[in-house]
């Protein structure tokens, strides 16, 4: 309430200022003029009122005119006076009692540079006031291009250029701005449609035309209010009014997709045919400029603009209706903003084609910045809506990938146990079997030994150091390295070296290096102990050698193992003991091939690994 | 006379090392212990030790514990661990803690003494799996030796094998007996055992300046 008190005062004051001007300043605006009007080499003198809309009183031809506007000054010749123009032109010259004060452009070539844009002002030299005085102004104007002139306004220089710079600011800085602020959301527009693409659409459906059409409207009107500040436009005036006309309807068109867009409009039934006439409103936009320029059919131009009129306005009436049914925020608010452009946009239509109005002042560009910061506001909720959405996504993504991990580093930890489970369980099964051929049957040897009291002491001792030597020898099959043979000969010597001391045998030691087996694991390593450790036992306990060999060396790729004794052999084709089969049995498990050959001249047992 | 103390908690066992030690007219015994704690008490009140016999598995602690109080209170005295199987892991663990050597549970009583006797005369036996542990043992400290710290802290004895030794080692691990060394490297028996019992010692410098090391690095001990 407060505040349109205010405002209430505030314009009180400045009413009161706008009738008071006058009479204090002699502010005077000149509306009487002789005119002489040149059109395509027809003169016709006449008196005109002022402002004068050449395109309106010539029906869109082009040609020049000299106006002479005569005025008297009251009283205060003394003080600075200044001449201010709300539009005049195209192109112009301005003579005050006499002296040219100000040219703009060509008179003599149409369509050329357009200076009817801005507003002029001039101050007048201190010399050339007089009682009585005479502004001469001569134009050049081209059909449809809102050449004429304004009714020009004469006073003190003060006053007078601050309705010039007033209106400078409106027209001129105003424009600039709303031109600055179409192309930063156009540009950002098109820039987010043509990054932002849903990868999970089709190819080429994956873009958000929301994003098109908001760039593609505001950066055709980015080019279109740019008219009112390029004096100097590099086309011709029908090709370039025709695209400033076509820069409109495109923006036209685009809005209207835009907010069927965001209404959903652009699904329903009517979507396509709405659609189509949107385009052929745009396309005949263009040919109406072209041909209203080009042939001076003015008409044609004001037609189209009350078609698109009467469209628009029901457009608005239907998006505003819709949109007070909707909850969706943006939706008000482009209502909001369409309502606004839709009443200015009518007014303007109104006021440039219909009205005999001239350097009046469009107010479609200052309603276009609401629609421009709406649609920057929608696009950033969009583009912010649409990352929160990958972010989620990814979040989900990343969430489901550790649970897959989990789950996998969950059954191979399964697996796992279950490996290692068996491994345990043929270890167990290997050990048992080693008690059993070893410690488990020399002690029960030792035992029967014992009860038969037959056997004498030194047997006994026997039987239990060899008992021990097996189970020693198991140890050190466990920590012995994999695949090393050399290792493995090495140290059954080593274990068994106090019955080849205690025995007459000779030993003849060469081992060489040999490369690692990788056949043998573990187990496989007791194996190859075992078949030794037998043979050995052999040589040691039947076959009364006195010289023994062991050697193990390179045999092509792979490696062999020979134990060659001269002892008194034994018949290998007698049925086989056990130890005998048990040898076998062992070589086959680790892959490698054994082979006896025994005569009264001793015994050679080979263990070659491929 | 070898002044010998042996720390086993196994009465047979202890009494069967005993005997073996006693019948030797070379030998004496100060003692036997059954725990950590009693061999403690009498490495502190016995005068001079010789030879520590010691098992591993003592009923309040590790024989390892025994051999580095043995070797702190009377650094002269060789150290034997008494094992069961001569198995690498524990055989290496005490070459570590500063013994010279092991001998076998199911050892002949002749041998018994034959061991000490050799062992005081400058001679090691080593098995050819423990051999290859030491020369891999060796080669790893070799690689990423840790010399200028070492030599700050320690720099009496050398830790490096010479090339004699490392021989000796391989030879072993490849399975020739001493005797089969001797002619090879043509030297004697004795001697290629003396270079055995060297290979001894300096491993356990070598982990001794390991651990020093480590402590060093980690902040323990001031440099």
């Amino acid at each position: 309430m407060k505040y349109l008190l205010l405002v209430l005062r505030g314009a009180a004051t400045g009413l009161w200022l706008l009738l008071a001007l006058p009479t204090f300043a002699q502010v005077q605006e000149l509306t009487h003029a002789h005119a002489i009007i040149d059109i395509d080499g027809k003169t016709l003198a006449t008196e005109v009122r002022l402002p004068y809309h050449w395109d309106r009183r010539n029906e869109g031809r082009s040609g020049t005119a000299e106006f002479d506007i005569p005025f008297a000054l009251g009283a205060n010749p003394e003080i600075l006076y200044g001449v201010y123009f709300r539009r005049l032109g195209n192109a112009y010259e301005i003579w005050f009692n006499g002296s040219l004060l100000q040219r703009n452009g060509d008179l003599a070539s149409s369509d050329s540079a357009d200076f009817a844009k801005a507003p002029r002002y001039l101050v007048v030299p201190h010399h050339l006031v007089r009682q009585q005085n005479s502004i001469k102004v001569r134009i050049r104007a081209d059909g449809g291009r809102r050449g004429g002139l304004a009714s020009p306004v004469f006073g003190p220089e003060a006053e007078v250029r601050e309705l010039f710079e007033t209106e400078h600011r409106w027209r001129v800085n105003g424009s600039f701005a709303v031109v600055v602020l179409s192309i930063l959301v156009g540009v950002s527009a098109i820039l987010l449609w043509f990054t932002q693409v849903d990868t999970s659409q089709a190819p080429g459906r994956g873009r958000d035309d929301l994003y098109l059409f908001a760039g593609v409207a505001e950066l055709a009107w980015a080019l279109r209010v740019s008219d009112a500040i390029i004096e100097q436009p590099l086309l011709g005036w029908t090709a370039w009014g025709t695209l400033q006309a076509t820069a409109l309807a495109v923006w036209l068109g685009s809005m209207a997709v835009f907010c069927m867009t965001l209404a959903g409009w652009d699904k329903g039934a009517n979507g396509p045919r709405v659609k189509s006439f949107l385009l052929w409103l745009v396309a005949m936009g263009g040919a109406a400029a072209f041909a209203s320029f080009q042939f001076d059919r003015t008409w044609l131009l004001t037609a189209w603009f009350i078609v698109a009129s009467l469209f628009f306005a029901g457009f608005g009436v239907f998006f505003i209706a819709s949109a007070y049914k909707s909850k969706d925020r943006m939706h008000h608010l482009v209502a909001v903003a369409l309502a606004a452009n839709v009443v200015t946009g009518l007014r303007d239509a109104l006021v440039f084609r219909i009205a005999d109005s001239y350097g009046d002042n469009s107010l479609t560009r200052y309603s276009s910045v609401l629609f421009g910061l709406v649609l920057g506001y929608v696009l950033l909720s969009r583009f912010k809506a649409a990352t929160a959405q990958v972010r989620d996504l990814m979040q989900n993504l990343e969430r489901k990938l550790l649970d897959r991990e989990t789950e996998l580093s969950r059954s191979y930890q399964r697996l796992e146990l279950l490996a290692r489970a068996q491994e345990r369980a043929a270890e167990r099964a290997r050990i048992v079997r080693d008690m059993h051929d070893g410690v488990g049957s020399h002690i029960t040897s030792a035992i029967r030994q014992l009860e038969s009291a037959k056997a004498s002491r030194a047997d006994v001792l026997q039987t239990l150091r060899g008992s021990l030597d097996h189970l020693k020898l198991s140890i050190d099959a466990m920590n012995l390295p994999a695949g090393d043979v050399t290792a493995l000969l090495a140290n059954l010597r080593y274990r068994l070296d106090p019955r080849f001391a205690a025995s007459d045998i000779e030993l003849r030691w060469a081992v060489d290096v040999v490369k690692s087996l990788p056949a043998l694991d573990p187990a496989g390593m007791h194996h190859l102990q075992f078949i030794v450790f037998e043979a050995l036992s052999n040589v040691l306990q039947h076959a009364r050698a006195t010289v023994l060999r062991i050697q193990a060396s390179a045999l092509g790729s792979g490696v062999v193992v020979r134990l060659a004794d001269n002892g008194i052999g034994f018949n290998v084709d007698a049925p086989r003991r056990k130890g005998l089969v048990s040898m076998h049995e062992r070589a086959a498990a680790i892959g490698a091939q054994l082979s006896i050959r025994s005569s009264a001249a001793g015994t050679v047992i080979e263990i070659a690994f491929p | 006379m070898w002044r010998v103390l042996i720390v086993e908690d196994d009465a047979e066992t202890s009494a069967f090392f005993a005997a073996s030690v006693e019948r030797h007219a070379q030998l004496s015994l100060v003692g036997c212990a059954v725990s950590v704690a009693a061999a403690r008490t009498l490495l502190e009140e016995s005068g001079q030790v010789d030879v520590v016999l010691t098992d591993l598995g003592l009923p309040d602690g590790s024989g390892l514990d025994v051999i580095r109080l043995a070797r702190r209170l009377h650094p002269a005295c060789d150290v034997m661990v008494i094992s069961m199987f001569g198995d690498e892991a524990n055989v290496l663990a005490s070459i570590e803690a500063g013994a010279l050597g092991y001998i076998h549970k199911d050892s002949r009583p002749e041998d018994v003494a034959a061991t000490i006797l050799e062992m005081r005369a400058g001679a090691s036996h080593i098995s050819p799996m423990i051999a290859r542990r030491v020369l891999a043992k060796y080669l790893s400290l070799k690689d990423n030796a840790p010399t200028p710290p070492v030599a700050k802290v320690d720099p009496a004895p050398d830790p490096a094998l010479s090339s004699r030794e490392l021989e000796v080692c391989e030879l072993i691990a490849r399975g020739f007996s001493y005797l089969e060394i001797a002619r090879l490297e043509q030297i004697s028996v004795h001697t290629v055992k003396s270079h055995i019992k060297n290979l001894y010692r300096k491993l356990a410098v070598s982990s001794k300046n390991e651990a020093v090391y480590e402590a060093t690095r980690m902040g323990l001990l001031r440099p």
